[in-house]
């Protein structure tokens, strides 16, 4: 399956296993303007599939009330550039439900999906990252795959967790990507970094489409530094997994991160200041942010807006003759 | 033919009515023989008549240029059951609610006007930090509350603690989230008088105004969902109306066939702003129809305009799936908040008036007096007897410690997340320092 079937696939076991599960959004009814719905519509009823009018801050305020009543609420937001009218009930609907009601209410089961990141030609508007605005909120989760086996996993764990999720879904990776995902469910937890990939000299980090472009940094290193990297893949934003991440800094000395969002106030920040504090005494050199620039998403510049892999290699060479 | 059309517009424009309001007004009324207003229906292509074909409206062609002019002097009538004297003016009307019932209105709207009176007061005392009265608004709540399921869900936005107190919220939980105290089960999170009750459907109130709205709608389309034959209520005010959740939610709605009544209380001001200057249409009532919504105006000082006119939306809304919108006319009496002093902006006159010519509470009691369900007697019982319980909830909710501090780190997740456990554990050793220096004495240890 691609990327996008897998989110298909982690819908379709979801409306499947829990009767109160719906989807909603603009055109998800007839597939969605990227195909991760397509078909869910016929097969479990225009009451459980459908379109909402064009408007992201009463989708998401909808979407909080169908979880309030208890029943499993699955918003998309057509591209995560669009999501900020939704962020008001985001930031202060729904991440804090249950603390200000003491626990009475909640909206547990409300996962927000989003279609996130460059494209290629997206420009300011289809290619933006911002999981960023969301990590400084307490009470929601942030979750990025980075493949379609992830994305389904990691899909399935943000529905039926009991807290309020949001999922961005690397668009670009929608076709490119293709891997065997299984058809039954199946679980990815939330909040645990993975190692895909062990080494000893350079913890290097990011998440979604960007974990391909340091795999692929770590391979030149490798042949042309004689450098050992280990490369993890974060996966929640929030809460983040700071003990995989510390583990691996205190054993290699060494921290590079890398986002296609822009560098000031990036999640990059929280992960270098985090880092810094708990493994000061560990570190060989400066913790290296390999970011977007500080500017909005560009078009016909997006080669050179984004960090890629010689960015990349260059700041990891920069670190290691420190 | 023509004749009658343009005679039917004239009619229109001096009600100050859209098409589509006509349409939703032809059908008919209260006493429920209409049904709902059908999904638009794709024209058929097959024919030779010069009829539009566009998707997007159902209606004539017209060759005269001719703007609709929004009529706000004679705006959507006020439902009104009874004068201002309490006294029934159609009597086909009156809803003939038992005594018991009516005396239960009444005690709720005088109670809650008790307490107001009391935690105001405690507020300039020093005593809990904030407050809102609901002074002038209490036949809103009770006369909705009373024409609802007990079960019914209701979002609110800040000024309906009459409902609650209808569905006998005890007062010494309504103290205990002013206070903040060990008994609320809010955990003392928020502001007074931001109430929440799982057990009487009440969810919790919170700060920014009218993202209630759609969330009521998404609750209103699983209850739909769920077949639960349940409805839900939504309030707000007129000044919250002008949020964009209100546009989301009330198209959300019509369009997704959700069994909800949207309440609005329009008191006249929202903090200092007048009406004058939150909209220039004729109120919220005449924005129900642009979204496809069945709507009314009503008084809402009058109990019974408000009960009978949520009752009918209600028995409608769980038969038909589909939204209502209330617009209740009522008057602010006191100030927005303790925060608040509204003689800066409108006189001591124009109060006075609503208070003395034109309260609920007063004009239900003349109904008591006039059924020979009251009397002065009674009254004066019930006014030392309800400030009794009142003083005596009020002394309790002061004496209570606050909860445990460590109730500041949960709940924000189901499961706290290891880094804020961390953060816990860095307060408890602080405060093992440094603890002289914070109210530890007024918590729970």
């Amino acid at each position: 399956m691609n990327l996008f079937q897998s989110v298909t696939s982690a819908l379709d076991n979801s409306l499947a296993k829990d009767p109160t599960a719906v989807i909603f959004g603009e055109d998800v009814a007839f597939g969605g303007v990227f195909r991760c719905t397509v078909g869910l519509r016929d097969k479990y009823g225009k009451d459980r599939v459908f379109n909402t009018p064009l408007c992201e801050q009463g989708i998401v305020g909808f979407g909080i009330g169908i979880a309030v009543t208890g029943a499993t609420a699955i918003a998309e937001i057509q591209f995560a550039d669009y999501i900020f009218p939704a962020f008001d009930q985001i930031v202060n609907e729904a991440a804090k439900y249950r603390y200000r009601s003491g626990d009475l209410f909640n909206c547990g089961s409300l996962t927000i999906r989003s279609p996130w990141g460059c494209v290629g030609h997206g420009a300011l508007y289809h290619s933006q990252s911002p999981e960023a605005f969301f990590a400084h909120c307490p009470g929601i989760k942030v979750v990025i795959p980075r493949s379609p086996f992830q994305a389904k996993g990691l899909l399935l764990s943000c529905i039926e967790d009991k807290n309020p999720c949001i999922f961005f879904e690397p668009k670009i990776l929608y076709r490119a990507a293709a891997e065997e995902v299984p058809i039954e469910p199946y679980n990815i937890p939330l909040s645990q970094a993975e190692v895909i990939q062990e080494g000893s000299d350079v913890t290097l980090v990011a998440w979604g489409t960007q974990v391909h472009v340091i795999r692929e940094v770590a391979s030149m290193a490798k042949e042309k530094l004689g450098v050992s990297c280990e490369v993890i893949d974060l996966r929640t934003i929030i809460p983040w997994d700071v003990d995989t991440i510390c583990k691996s800094v205190i054993k290699t000395g060494r921290l590079l991160i890398s986002h296609e969002a822009p560098l000031t106030g990036g999640f990059a920040s929280e992960i270098s200041s985090t880092v810094q504090e708990e493994c000061f005494l560990n570190l060989e050199a400066p913790i290296s942010r390999v970011c977007g620039y500080d500017t909005p998403f560009p078009h016909i510049f997006e080669p050179f807006y984004i960090p890629d892999k010689w960015k990349c290699y260059d700041a990891l060479r920069k670190m290691i003759n420190y | 033919m023509a004749v009658a059309i343009a005679a039917a517009r004239v009619w229109r424009l001096n009600r100050g009515l859209s098409q589509a309001a006509l349409l939703l007004l032809r059908q008919p009324g209260a006493r429920g023989l209409a049904r709902s207003h059908p999904p638009r229906q794709q024209q058929q292509f097959s024919s030779l008549d010069d009829k539009p074909q566009f998707p997007g409206a159902s209606a004539e062609f017209i060759d005269k240029l001719e703007f609709i002019q929004p009529n706000v002097i004679s705006g959507i009538p006020i439902y009104r059951v009874m004068d201002r004297q309490g006294q029934i003016i159609n009597p086909s009307e009156d809803p003939h609610l038992p005594k018991e019932k009516v005396l239960k209105l009444y005690k709720s709207m005088t109670l809650l006007n008790t307490m107001d009176r009391i935690l105001y007061e405690s507020q300039r005392q020093g005593r809990i930090s904030f407050y809102m009265t609901n002074y002038g608004e209490e036949g809103t709540h009770v006369g909705s509350a009373a024409a609802l399921d007990n079960t019914d869900l209701v979002f609110g936005q800040y000024r309906e603690a009459g409902v609650l107190m209808y569905r006998d919220y005890p007062l010494e939980l309504f103290m205990a989230q002013c206070y903040g105290n060990i008994s609320d089960l809010g955990k003392g999170r928020q502001m007074p008088v931001h109430y929440g009750c799982k057990e009487r459907h009440f969810v919790t109130i919170s700060s920014p105004l009218a993202t209630q709205i759609p969330q009521a709608v998404g609750a209103a389309y699983a209850a739909k969902r769920a077949n639960a034959n349940r409805v839900v209520i939504c309030y707000f005010g007129e000044g919250a109306a002008s949020e964009g959740d209100a546009h989301a939610g009330f198209n959300f709605a019509a369009t997704l066939e959700c069994p909800i009544i949207f309440f609005c209380r329009n008191n006249g001001y929202a903090i200092s702003t007048p009406t004058s200057e939150q909209y220039r249409g004729d109120g919220i009532a005449a924005r129900g129809p642009g979204y496809g919504i069945m709507s009314i105006r009503v008084d809402g000082n009058d109990v019974f305009a408000v009960y009978n006119a949520t009752k009918e939306a209600r028995r409608r809304a769980v038969a038909e799936n589909q939204p209502f919108l209330i617009e209740a006319m009522t008057y602010r009496i006191g100030h927005h908040s303790t925060s608040d002093d509204s003689s800066a902006y409108r006189s001591v006159d124009e109060v006075n008036y609503w208070d003395k010519q034109d309260h609920p509470i007063s004009r239900l009691r003349h109904y008591l007096l006039s059924q020979g369900w009251w009397d002065e007697k009674q009254e004066k019982a019930w006014r030392k007897q309800s400030r009794r319980k009142v003083m005596e909830a009020f002394e309790q909710a002061e004496r209570k410690p606050k909860p445990n501090p460590n109730l500041l780190f949960s709940d924000v997740y189901q499961e706290m997340p290891a880094q804020l456990r961390k953060q816990q554990e860095s307060l408890a050793r602080h405060l093992q320092t440094y603890g002289e220096h914070y109210p530890l004495d007024h918590f729970d240890k």
